[in-house]
């Protein structure tokens, strides 16, 4: 049975911390990047079938993640974290093909709901929320 | 008369107003005054002076006629001695003589220089008394006696002697009228020229003394248009018209400065406004660590080590602490404060107001780089008003670059007391035509509600009050760097205009 790959990234250390492990317990394989710019290459290196990205980062933001993804693998479900979100921030997201958005503060049930809707997408069947 | 009634008590006043009157007014009098007197005194002294001479003209008259008739008796006593006729005649004009002197011995004796009374009327008196004798002897008798020898020698001398005191007498008055028609004459002059020099110092004075204090006045307006609100002080020892001027320009400054005030404050609260996107995304960071954190404690706990609970526990007291600051550092900037002066720590106040934006230029995309020089020294200054002044200049900087754009804030020492803090920024730059214009109140090129055009003015306004200058470099399309000059130690203390506010444990 084939695990949905999930990339994970944030420049605050304690998001990747806290949300691996219960992304791994729906049955994800998770990688956790806090440079958004090593992340790209990973991106670039391995495609990814979900992608969980911070979108305000030093250097390389979420929407520049966005589009790499997407360049690669135009299947991959992109889900932006957002501090602040502005309705022109959420219309690129959304033009460029950001699967959903996700404001800080979150509770970690609510990416894992969003992270199982996009793999049931995709059609990983046995992810779900236990 | 004045009245207060919109402040208290205000020292710069009791100040301008504590001293001596000595109005333009009374000093005007008093030189026309003094002019007037002294007219007064050189024409009452030209009328006595005058009026002597006449007298002495009278004095002189009295002796020329006195002498003029001893002249005519030694005239028919001459006769007497060559034909023995006329000496009816000499004793007549010595009675004359004699006559006038009688008449006018009391006014002589008041008027006349002094004269030897005693002698000349003995000899007059020898003199007639010699002719007397002359009398009952016939020529003939005469001739032949031996006596006549002696009367003619004695009426030769005492009628010579009359005529040489008398005219002595007359020719020494010729000489003192002529001194005092001397006099007369002069004293005009000498007046004249006195008066002269008196009125150009004078002139001189009064025009001092107006031009000084309107020299002071525009001096006055000149700072204040730089945005220096420091109260006028008392510069003169008297007070006179322009204090009216002076304690006006107080209550003006005084109105100014509470405008000025109430501008910088709603400015600044514009400015925070404007932040709001940046503070938002920079709270919700911790807020977001913490939420995880916490969820991930009550999803996990019995899962989880103990080492665990402490890690995430501490990162929750560390995110709390990180939010605190957070909120700390805006509100430290929003509260409304009263100004104060104080020492501040340059460096830590361009940080800080670096964080405030750091925010908002990475929601844009920008980067802003921290170059300060360490150890800088310590300057007095308002610590909201001068964060106000660079966050001014880094939202600026903002709105002129594009995505991936650079603003730098540069801090370093300058000889002679100086610090310069520059604010630059890789943006649009500012064209030629307008640059003159951008600390100008209500100066704009941003749409309506984007810019108010008040952030340079209030700038501007802020150093000035902090004796400091604000100047601006650009090239259109290139860059635009905006540099302040701030004084430090001892030329600061001179520039600054903290006065009025009782220090609150600065030092
Ligand atoms: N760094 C800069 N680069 C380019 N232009 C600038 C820069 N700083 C100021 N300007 C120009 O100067 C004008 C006046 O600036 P000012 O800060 O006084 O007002 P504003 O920014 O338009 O309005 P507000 O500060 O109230 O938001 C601006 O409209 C802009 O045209
Ligand atoms: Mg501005």
């Amino acid at each position: 049975m084939k695990r949905p790959t999930v990339l994970l990234i944030d420049d605050e250390p304690i998001v990747g911390q806290r949300l691996k492990g219960t992304l791994e317990k729906l049955g994800c394989e998770v990688d956790v990047f806090q440079d958004p710019g090593k992340a790209l290459d990973r991106i670039r290196e391995k495609g990814f079938d979900i992608i969980v990205t911070d979108v305000m980062m030093p250097d390389v933001n979420g929407i520049q993640i966005l589009e790499a993804a997407k360049a690669v693998n135009a299947d991959a479900k992109v889900i932006i974290i957002t501090g602040f979100a502005t309705s022109d921030l959420a219309r690129e997201c959304m033009e460029k093909g950001a699967f959903d958005m996700i404001a800080k503060p979150f509770k970690p049930s609510d990416l894992r709901s969003m992270v199982v809707r996009a793999a049931t997408e995709m059609g990983f069947t046995d992810i779900q929320e236990r | 008369m004045w009245f207060f009634n919109s402040t208290p008590t205000h020292d710069e006043r009791d100040d301008l107003l504590g001293r001596p009157s000595f109005n333009f007014r009374l000093q005007i009098i008093l030189g026309f005054f003094t002019f007037f007197i002294l007219s007064v005194v050189i024409t009452i002294g030209a009328m006595l002076t005058i009026s002597r001479i006449e007298r002495k003209i009278e004095t002189v008259s009295t002796w020329e006629r006195f002498l003029y008739n001893i002249e005519q008796a030694r005239r028919w006593e001459k006769n007497y001695f060559l034909y023995g006729t006329n000496l009816d005649d000499a004793l007549e004009s010595t009675a004359n003589a004699q006559a006038i002197l009688n008449e006018n011995l009391h006014y002589l004796e008041q008027m006349s220089i002094p004269w030897p009374k005693e002698e000349l009327m003995r000899d007059l008196a020898l003199y007639q008394s010699s002719l007397k004798m002359l009398a009952p002897i016939s020529l003939q008798e005469f001739n032949t006696a031996d006596g006549r020898m002696a009367v003619e020698a004695d009426l030769r001398r005492y009628g010579a002697q009359v005529v040489t005191e008398a005219a002595a007498l007359a020719a020494k008055e010729h000489e003192l009228i002529a001194k005092w028609l001397n006099i007369v004459q002069k004293v005009p002059v000498y007046f004249l020229i006195f008066l002269f020099f008196l009125m150009i110092y004078v002139a001189r004075f009064l025009s001092l003394r107006f031009m000084q204090p309107l020299k002071q006045l525009v001096q006055h307006t000149q700072r204040i248009a730089k945005g220096d609100f420091t109260p006028v002080k008392p510069a003169r020892k008297y007070r006179d018209e322009f204090t009216t001027v002076e304690v006006a320009i107080n209550r003006m400054l005084r109105e100014l400065e509470s405008r000025q005030n109430s501008l910088i404050e709603s400015h600044k609260l514009r400015a925070v406004g404007i932040l709001t996107a940046g503070v938002a995304h920079e709270l919700n960071n911790p807020l977001n660590n913490i939420m995880l954190s916490a969820h991930s404690l009550l999803e996990e706990y019995d899962e989880l080590s103990k080492d665990e609970h402490t890690e995430m526990i501490t990162d929750i007291i560390q995110e709390t602490d990180r939010s605190r600051a957070i909120v700390h550092n805006l509100l430290d900037f929003t509260r409304e404060n009263k100004s104060v002066m104080q020492p501040l720590d340059l460096s830590l106040l361009l940080n800080e107001t670096a964080k405030l934006a750091f925010n908002q230029a990475r929601v844009r995309g920008v980067a802003i780089q921290l170059d300060i020089e360490p150890e800088l020294p310590a300057i007095r200054g308002d610590r909201q008003q001068l964060k106000q002044v660079f966050l001014n200049l880094v939202l600026n900087a903002l709105d002129a670059v594009n995505k991936g754009g650079r603003i730098q804030l540069k801090a370093r020492k300058q000889p002679n007391h100086r610090i310069i803090v520059e604010v630059e920024d890789n943006g649009c730059g500012i064209p030629p035509e307008v640059l003159p214009n951008i600390f100008d109140p209500f100066f704009t090129t941003k749409p309506v509600g984007k810019g108010t055009g008040l952030g340079l003015s209030v700038s501007h306004g802020i150093i000035s009050n902090h004796g400091g200058r604000i100047e601006v470099a650009s090239e259109q399309g290139r860059y635009s760097r905006f540099t302040v000059t701030l004084p430090w130690g001892a030329t600061q203390t001179a520039a600054t205009s903290d006065q009025r506010q009782p220090q609150e444990g600065a030092s």
